[in-house]
């Protein structure tokens, strides 16, 4: 245990984890600002990125981004170094993010019943609103899913991470995101049919 | 068909979110700025916490060395509890003459129109040395209510902590003041009835302070 409260194991596997990240990990836990101002711009694109997967709306993603890193200074007590930091900070995401998921698939709903959901630009091309409708159609179907479903699926199968990464963020053995990606998947393909496009 | 459709969007949403957000630098800036107010929280908390807490156990120290405490304490949650008090007693050997038909309370302009001479302030540190009757923690309550008195101009707590003191210290140095400055809070509060019972005393010469004053106030309240 450090000064700063970080618990450095000495059997982690610490080949993941950079001595930069080290350094950074300690002056967040002793509360530097300038630290966060760092972590944020190494890690804010696959923050964002996994954000917006899973939330599925940039509004709520650009907040659960926001919420990560406010929590980060506090939440990285708990940091072992068994991980990158981003892995860390997607973990951090994904326990910050049943509200935000919430909120953005309220907001969903009541969009599409107002048909007010957002139209594409239509200087794109084709293929640009294509890929537009299947994103909507996808999230629109996670919706259905629950929380730790969705985060299994967003993370395997949109973020193409390992069963064992999965493992490590969401916190669970790696038989368990098996199951519930087996699980999300099954129930999207009903999704998907019944949306009359399977 | 329903599979090939579930890779095509996912790989939809995959390349849909990977596309770089024009609000990162809003969101750092929106970070930075929670960050320093939950720090600028964090120590206006501190700043009154801990001398609070210091005082708190100090008090305690105090209390339990000279056995004061379950007094002490009493007294002073009576001083601060919100829950108005009965109007005290007035002193034994003030003669009452008005106090039988009282008008319905109305806020009164008297004291606006006093001067401000007729309002003492007593200053603690300029009253003489405290003889033993006048013990610490009836020296802490009468500061407690001139505190409100004069430097909070909260009547209604004054009124409570000016009868605290009285309870605490009946004959005590700064009885006599605390009574006048009991009078002048049920003024101050319109109760004009009560405020004429406590200032008769003073008015007749027979507690030895303020009499002219308090003269004048009687006769501010009969107009």
């Amino acid at each position: 245990m450090t000064s700063s409260g970080l618990v450095l194991s000495p059997t982690a596997p610490l080949e993941d984890v950079s001595a930069d990240e080290q350094d950074l990990a300690l002056r967040l836990a002793a509360a530097d600002p300038a630290a966060v101002g760092a972590v944020y711009d190494q890690h804010h694109r696959a923050v964002r990125a996994f954000a917006s997967r899973l939330v599925g709306d940039a509004a709520a993603a650009e907040d659960l981004l926001h919420e990560v890193f406010v929590a980060l200074p506090r939440a990285i007590r708990g940091y072992r170094f068994e991980s990158s930091l981003r892995t860390f900070l997607i973990s951090i995401a994904v326990n910050h993010a049943r509200h935000h998921v919430r909120a953005a698939s309220r907001r969903r709903s009541a969009m599409g019943r107002l048909a007010l959901e957002p139209e594409g630009n239509s200087q794109d091309p084709e293929q640009v609103q294509r890929r537009k409708e299947l994103a909507s159609l996808l999230t629109r179907a996670l919706d259905t899913l629950p929380l730790e479903q969705r985060v299994a699926f967003v993370l395997c199968e949109v973020e193409e991470r390992t069963s064992r990464e999965v493992a490590e963020i969401t916190g669970v053995p790696e038989g368990t995101v098996r199951t519930r990606l087996h699980h999300a998947k099954k129930k999207l393909r009903e999704e998907l049919s019944q949306e009359g496009l399977g | 068909m329903t599979d090939d459709l579930l890779k095509a969007a996912t790989r939809a949403l995959r390349e849909e979110s990977a596309e770089p957000s024009a609000d990162g630098q809003f969101t750092r800036a929106r970070v930075m700025a929670s960050l320093h107010q939950g720090k600028v929280r964090r120590r206006t908390r501190l700043a009154f916490i801990l001398p609070l807490a210091a005082c708190l156990a100090a008090g305690t120290a105090w209390g339990t060395v000279t056995g004061r405490l379950p007094e002490a304490f009493r007294a002073l949650s009576e001083a601060v509890s919100p829950s108005p008090k009965p109007p005290a007693p007035p002193p034994k050997k003030a003669p009452s003459p008005l106090a039988a038909p009282a008008p319905a309370p109305v806020a009164t302009p008297v004291l606006e129109e006093t001067p401000a001479e007729v309002e003492p302030e007593p200053a603690v540190s300029a009253k003489p040395a405290p003889s033993a009757s006048f013990r610490d923690a009836d020296g802490d309550l009468y500061r407690l209510a001139h505190e409100q008195h004069f430097v909070n101009h909260d009547y209604g707590r004054a009124l409570t902590a000016w009868e605290a003191y009285l309870k605490a210290a009946p004959g005590g140095r700064l009885a006599t003041e605390a009574r006048y400055n009991r009078a002048i809070c049920l003024l101050r509060l319109g109760r004009d009835a009560e405020a004429r019972q406590a200032l008769e005393p003073f008015a007749a010469g027979k507690m030895g302070y303020r009499q002219n004053e308090a003269r004048e106030l009687l006769e501010e309240i009969s107009r």
